[in-house]
């Protein structure tokens, strides 16, 4: 999986309605829309796309986009 | 619980209620939270919500829908055994509203009433609830009366409605299917944590801000987690219980979370959309009548030439249940608005 390929599903998953300059730097704190509506669709960005399971925890947990990067895998 | 089968009893109609009243997710909020809103309506699917006004009760609701059923059914009522409620919206803390409801249809004083406490799961935990009465002998003929009163103006999710399903005993009716499941390790994941014995409603309970907490609490990201990981797996079980493949039902009915859930489940099941049946869009999450309520709005004039129907029901609990029904012949009247 490329950065890039995973910041354009993190960006169509998050549906985000002012566009934002993401990296695998961003605090995902800092980004304006990262919200609940947000984390449901990363949930469901790794659950459909990248057949992994992802959870609330998961989330609360990452810090930079690089670390939902990373479960991946 | 392990999978069952019940015999003798046939589904012979379903009617729903809604409130007169509708709430727009775009139109009846802030102005500026209206771009908000869009993404929101965008992502859960749900723009309209019927929504009762402060005097209207769900048995409201559900007292049109049953005069309704029973007079499309041409049902005697002093031959109505048994009238059960799924709701988590009782009149009042006690009584059971099912016994309310017994005197206010003019039901007989030999009828079996009482409620069950489940929320968007309920549906099928109520088939099988009543027509194990009926398939076990002396209930012949039942109502299951199954809805809430949860819309709240500032929540973009929920809304009201109830619906009023009729089985009756029949010895050549085609089995029922079900698959009842619980898991309370999750009940904080949706829970209205004040106002029973554990946490009594407190004046501090009624401050907005931070301290108010007589509303619902949801976690969102632990319902769609339990919702999309535990139900595709269920009908799966479910269709190899019956032996029936997913291209003999008709249509699968789902529990109306939101478009995220419903949509993710509906993939993972690689089933067609037609095949499934969505009322989000105008009816919003109506807790446990999500499920004969799309029935009603979406498929009414269909379902008279169905046969074979999936439901699924899935929520707060945790709990979900899935049925495999056999509806021919059923009698579903139009939708009501009370």
């Amino acid at each position: 999986m490329k950065e890039e390929q995973f910041i354009a599903d993190f960006l169509e998953a998050t549906d985000f309605r002012d566009p934002v300059e993401v990296s695998l730097d961003s605090e995902l704190r800092n980004l304006p829309e990262w919200d609940s509506l947000a984390a449901l669709g990363v949930i469901v960005m790794f659950d459909m796309k990248y057949k992994k399971t992802v959870t609330g925890d998961h989330l609360d947990k990452a810090v930079q986009l690089r670390d939902l990067y990373k479960l991946v895998g | 619980m392990a999978k069952s089968t019940l015999k003798n009893v046939r589904y012979a109609g379903m009617a729903s209620c809604v409130p007169q009243r509708v709430v727009s997710n775009l139109i009846d909020c802030r102005p500026e939270q209206r771009a908000e809103r869009e993404r929101l309506v965008r992502n859960i699917g749900i723009e309209l919500r019927p929504m009762a006004p402060e005097w209207q009760c769900f048995s409201d609701l559900a007292f049109e829908a049953a005069q309704t059923l029973i007079e499309k059914l041409e049902w005697s009522r002093d031959e109505i055994d048994a009238l059960i409620i799924i709701t988590q919206s009782a009149d009042y803390v006690a009584p059971a509203t099912a016994i309310i409801l017994q005197d206010r249809l003019g039901l007989s004083n030999s009828t079996i009433a009482f409620d069950v406490n489940l929320g968007c799961s309920g549906y099928p935990f109520g088939l099988h609830l009543l027509g194990s009465m009926i398939s076990a002998g002396g209930v012949r003929k039942g109502l299951l009366l199954v809805g809430d009163r949860c819309a709240q103006i500032g929540n973009p999710i929920f809304s009201d409605a109830a619906t009023a399903t009729a089985l009756e005993f029949d010895s050549g009716a085609a089995p029922m299917y079900f698959d009842l499941n619980s898991d309370g390790s999750g009940h904080q994941a949706i829970i209205y944590p004040v106002g029973g014995h554990r946490e009594p409603v407190a004046l501090k309970h009624l401050i907005e801000g931070r301290e108010r907490t007589v509303d619902l609490d949801l976690d969102g990201t632990a319902v769609l987690s339990f919702s999309t990981q535990r139900i595709p797996p269920a009908v799966e079980q479910l269709l190899d219980y019956a032996r029936v493949e997913k291209s003999e039902v008709d249509y699968f009915l789902f529990h109306q979370a939101n478009r995220m859930i419903n949509e993710t489940i509906r993939k993972k099941l690689e089933l067609a959309p037609e095949k499934v049946p969505s009322s989000l869009r105008d009816f919003g999450n109506s807790s446990s009548a999500s499920i004969p309520l799309t029935m009603t709005a979406r498929l009414n004039q269909q379902l008279e030439g169905s046969q074979r129907l999936l439901m699924c029901g899935f929520g707060i609990g945790l709990s979900w249940g899935t049925c495999l029904v056999d509806i021919r012949d059923a009698c579903f009247p139009d939708l009501i608005r009370a």
